[in-house]
């Protein structure tokens, strides 16, 4: 067993590895990192998560739910680290797996990857905590300045593979060539199927949706209350369709995928034919305008207070026309027009980013041109979410997103780009949903030590 | 009759017209920081938290030709289960109440002990049941604003509808629920006492624009508190015996407060602005333990001129790290503030105690008893939210809590703190919102309108220019909390 699957193993135990064995890990990591693009291309099929923060034996339980590494390829979109209690064990194993198997491992850069975050939201105190200097603390801080900001998913099927999972409910269904959108439990067990929507209109989009709604449950205990979708259809079938409409219609009553619990807008995508995914941890900025413009950036570096690369970790989706400011103070807020005309003119077909809590674990707005994915449950020991974990299966037909390059190659643009000119859909999506991990999956009480307050 | 003598926030003369400012914002840098705590403000609200904080302190009988030794005295006294009043706590749903336990107290061989719990029995004079009225009133505002369904991403965007409510109607309730004498107290030109006060009541209950409620809002809520003191809101009851109006300040009127604010808090999911995560003391709140801990110190006499004890807890106080035990948080929440607010931290959080809460699970360490917990609390509080930027940086100066130069403050201080109270020009008091947190960037300190966008404990330094272990806990200056020994004694 090499040093390195010694120390995989003892972070899987939740158990820090030596100051001197994670001076060692950084070094090979940054000599790894070095080496990637700003955006790193990366073939489906590939599973893509959302923040972590700290949250040791939720990660274990995302790990059980998607699969061990290397069998599964994962794709982390940043914040692995503060607020939870375990941000130094998170992040060590994730940057161990990443120099164990590079090529099944890809980790971006969240907000939260920065020296200046992390001295405020706890990152830097747990390892002052758990090794009595800042040494570790400085090594974690030199690899995130290494970090990839996003990356591209090429080769993304628009249909969904079987689900891998032993699960006999799963292994019962067969899939369906149009299904575009698959939400699971965390025991593989599916919830709810979206068929693509071919049909634009509403009404039929939402009798097929509330057909499924009727014969689904919820993913999550508790999210059936919190969805008008679903609580309507206990009501009956007009308050049903009239439910369904909104969700459809109107840009404030928009829900998810009905009965999946989760909200966002699934009428069919509009994106481009077979177009590739982009994943980072916030979203756009008003300062790049092409994939290819990320490539350029200097990111070498501690994320700046405003810029290109700040906000591509900082910004978030909203409901506005354009762009907005922040409330966070760094970033800027981006509405649908943003995103449909950088898709389009990038061929992209979705944007992946994390970044913010969602309660149902995976949230898609804008006609599914862009979705939240959030992969810490029960946030901060209290906020009563679900995470979730993005599956893009890959495409055996020759015909997918892998024939397409992002960037504008081989692309005539020629002026405004017309709407509804080409309806191809984006790759066929499997959600799994999944849980806090039990307790009793938890460690003993550490030791207490004495605050300087107190002393 | 020792309440004149201990360092408390001074009543102004009502007779005296008075003249009033609308508060403004005049921390805008962290150069700022040092000229805040020098001024008057600061030192008010460090005189009034530690009059409060004394009040809650148990008493012993004034002492005694033989009286010298203190009832208890440090670690060794936590009480063996049989003089615990948790003992009987399995059957009971009744918290141990004061009175059966200095009941069972005055029998030991130190005398009479007096220890205050939010179960006592106090005579809340008219003013405190006022602002209990208020309190209630702004939790009926619920009702006009209920939580939306939509779905969402966490914060319920309703609270905005509960807070305009607020906004709208706050000059009519303070009419309605301040005493007579505290609205229409005497002034010189336009600006009332109304409008002081209303700024810092405005400040107290979260933040409209971002969904959520940190310490910048609770101590907001202290400083209200604080001006309706130094108006003499309170004026006519400090007759009775030392410390009874402040402790009904703080069971009577804090504690509602915390309780209104958990409903809000619950009701609306508002984010925690204690962005430390597991990091921090507390996701939303902080005087609960310094009050909560001054609750269960050793107890002191009612000579002001004693200092709070340093460490030691009363007779019958449960054991520091009964907190990591919810059947002992139980118990005790409904007495005591320290208890009550991990009650709701149990009440909201899945997952071990220690894990989701290791600050005040090492807190449950100290071998030294309350008395020290008590210490610890403060100097915490002052590191952590008064010497915070982005806590403090929209806390607003008007004449109550002023930017003036403190009298202590050494001249060159005073200088420069004049100079700069004069050109500054921020106006936080319009908003009225207090600085919390979601993720927001630390360094967004001219924000935008509504962006108060700075995590509890940040600061724009960057780390490793100094280290963060090594916070000033006691910054140099007038710093009245924990020198209530030396302040007291000098008056």
């Amino acid at each position: 067993m090499s040093d390195l699957d010694k120390a995989i193993a003892q972070l899987r135990a939740c158990r820090p590895i030596p100051e001197a064995q994670v001076r060692e890990l950084c070094h090979k990591a940054r000599e790894l990192l070095i080496e990637e693009g700003n955006v790193v291309t990366v073939t489906a099929p590939v599973t893509i998560c959302g923040d972590i923060h700290g949250q040791f034996h939720d990660l274990m339980e995302l790990f059980r739910v998607g699969g061990d590494v290397p069998d599964t390829n994962y794709l982390f979109m940043g914040d692995f680290v503060d607020r939870g209690f375990y941000s130094l064990e998170s992040f060590l194993l994730l940057l161990c797996l990443k120099v164990r198997y590079p090529d099944r491992m890809t980790l971006i850069r969240g907000n939260h990857e920065s020296r200046q975050i992390t001295t405020v939201y706890g990152f830097y105190d747990e390892c002052l905590r758990k090794y009595g200097s800042a040494n570790v603390w400085r090594y974690c801080c030199d690899v995130f300045d290494y970090l990839a900001l996003g990356a591209i998913v090429l080769g993304a099927s628009n249909t969904l593979a079987p689900a891998s999972d032993s699960s006999p409910t799963a292994a019962q269904e067969y899939i369906d060539e149009d299904t575009e959108i698959e939400v699971c439990n965390s025991d593989g067990a599916i919830i709810s199927r979206f068929p693509r929507q071919r049909n634009q209109q509403a009404g039929s989009a939402s009798a097929l949706a509330q057909q499924q709604q009727q014969r689904h449950k919820s993913p999550n205990g508790n999210a059936g209350s919190s969805s008008p979708a679903s609580t309507s259809s206990s009501v009956g079938a007009s308050s049903a369709a009239t439910a369904a409409t909104s969700h459809n219609g109107s840009a404030t009553g928009k829900t998810g995928p009905p009965g999946s619990g989760a909200s966002g807008s699934s009428g069919g995508s509009v994106g481009n034919p077979a177009g590739a995914v982009l994943c980072v941890h916030g979203g756009l900025s008003p300062l790049i305008d092409t994939v290819d413009k990320i490539r350029l950036l200097d990111r070498k570096q501690e994320v700046p207070h405003e810029g290109a690369m700040c906000d591509l970790l900082w910004s978030d989706p909203d409901e506005i026309d354009g762009w907005g400011l922040s409330p966070r103070g760094a970033g800027f807020l981006f509405g649908a027009d943003i995103v449909k005309h950088f898709n389009h003119r990038n061929d992209l077909s979705l944007i992946a980013r994390a970044h913010q809590l969602v309660m149902e674990g995976f949230k898609e707005m804008f006609d599914a041109s862009i979705v939240t994915v959030w992969s810490a449950p029960n946030y901060c020991y209290r906020c009563g979410n679900v995470a979730a974990l993005l599956e893009l299966s890959e495409d055996g037909s020759g015909l997918g997103a892998f024939a397409r390059s992002n960037g504008d190659v081989n692309r005539s643009d020629g002026g405004v780009p017309e709407k509804n000119s080409v309806l191809m859909e984006g790759p066929a999506r499997r959600y799994r949903v999944f849980q806090a991990a039990p307790q009793d999956s938890r460690g003993m009480p550490a030791k207490k030590p004495v605050a300087d307050y107190f002393l | 009759m020792a309440a004149g003598i201990a360092p408390s926030l001074e009543i102004l003369d009502g007779r005296e017209p008075h003249t009033f400012e609308e508060p403004k914002k005049r921390i805008n840098n962290e150069h700022d920081m040092e000229r805040f705590k020098w001024t008057q403000g600061f030192s008010g609200i460090g005189q009034f938290i530690s009059q409060l904080n004394r009040a809650l302190c148990p008493r012993s009988a004034p002492a005694k030709a033989d009286g010298a030794n203190p009832p208890t005295t440090a670690s060794k006294d936590e009480q063996p289960a049989s003089s615990a009043p948790d003992a009987s706590s399995s059957s009971s749903m009744l918290p141990p109440s004061a009175p059966d336990l200095s009941k069972r107290l005055k029998k030991t061989e130190s005398g009479p002990i007096e220890t205050f719990t939010l179960h006592s029995t106090r005579q809340d004079p008219q003013s405190v049941k006022q602002l209990q009225a208020l309190l209630e009133k702004l939790g009926s505002f619920i009702d006009e604003a209920p939580p939306n369904k939509e779905p969402r991403r966490f914060g319920n965007s309703s609270f905005r509808i509960w807070h305009r409510l607020l906004e709208e109607r706050a000059d009519g309730l303070l009419r309605e629920f301040l005493p007579q004498g505290v609205v229409d107290f005497p002034h010189t030109g336009d600006v009332g006492a109304l409008v002081e006060l209303r700024a810092y009541f405005l400040g107290s209950f979260g933040s409209a624009t971002r969904l959520d409620y940190g310490t910048g809002h609770e101590l907001s809520f202290l400083a209200f508190l604080g001006c309706l003191w130094k108006l003499g809101g309170f004026k006519d009851e400090t007759a009775g015996r030392g410390g009874d109006i402040e402790r009904s300040i703080v069971f009577g009127v804090f504690e509602p407060y915390l309780n209104l604010m958990r409903k809000l808090i619950l009701t609306y999911t508002l984010e925690p602005a204690g962005s430390h995560g597991v990091w921090g003391l507390d996701d939303h709140f902080f005087l609960p333990y310094i009050f909560g801990s001054a609750q269960l110190t050793r107890p002191i006499t009612d000579d002001a001129s004693e200092p709070m004890p340093q460490e030691g807890s009363v007779r019958g106080a449960p054991k520091p790290d009964a907190v990591c035990k919810a059947d002992r948080v139980e118990v005790y929440r409904a007495t005591n503030m320290y208890f009550s607010a991990i009650g709701f931290i149990n009440d909201v959080k899945k997952g071990p105690f220690w894990e989701h809460s290791p600050v005040l699970y090492n807190v449950s360490g100290i071998k030294d008893g309350w008395g020290k917990i008590n210490k610890g609390m403060i100097k915490m509080f002052l590191a952590e939210v008064l010497g915070k930027f982005p806590v403090v940086q929209h806390f607003p100066f008007g004449s109550l809590f002023a930017w003036e130069a403190d009298p202590a403050a050494p001249e060159s201080v005073r200088q420069s703190a004049t100079t700069s109270a004069a050109g500054s020009a921020g106006s936080a008091a319009q908003s009225g919102h207090m600085p919390m947190v979601g993720t927001q960037a630390p360094w967004a300190t001219a924000a935008p309108q509504g962006v108060w966008a700075c995590p509890r404990g940040v600061s724009t330094q960057m780390p490793g220019s100094m280290p963060r272990q090594v916070v000033r806990p006691a910054p140099p200056g007038p710093n009245p909390l924990p020198d209530v020994a030396r302040r007291g004694g000098n008056a």
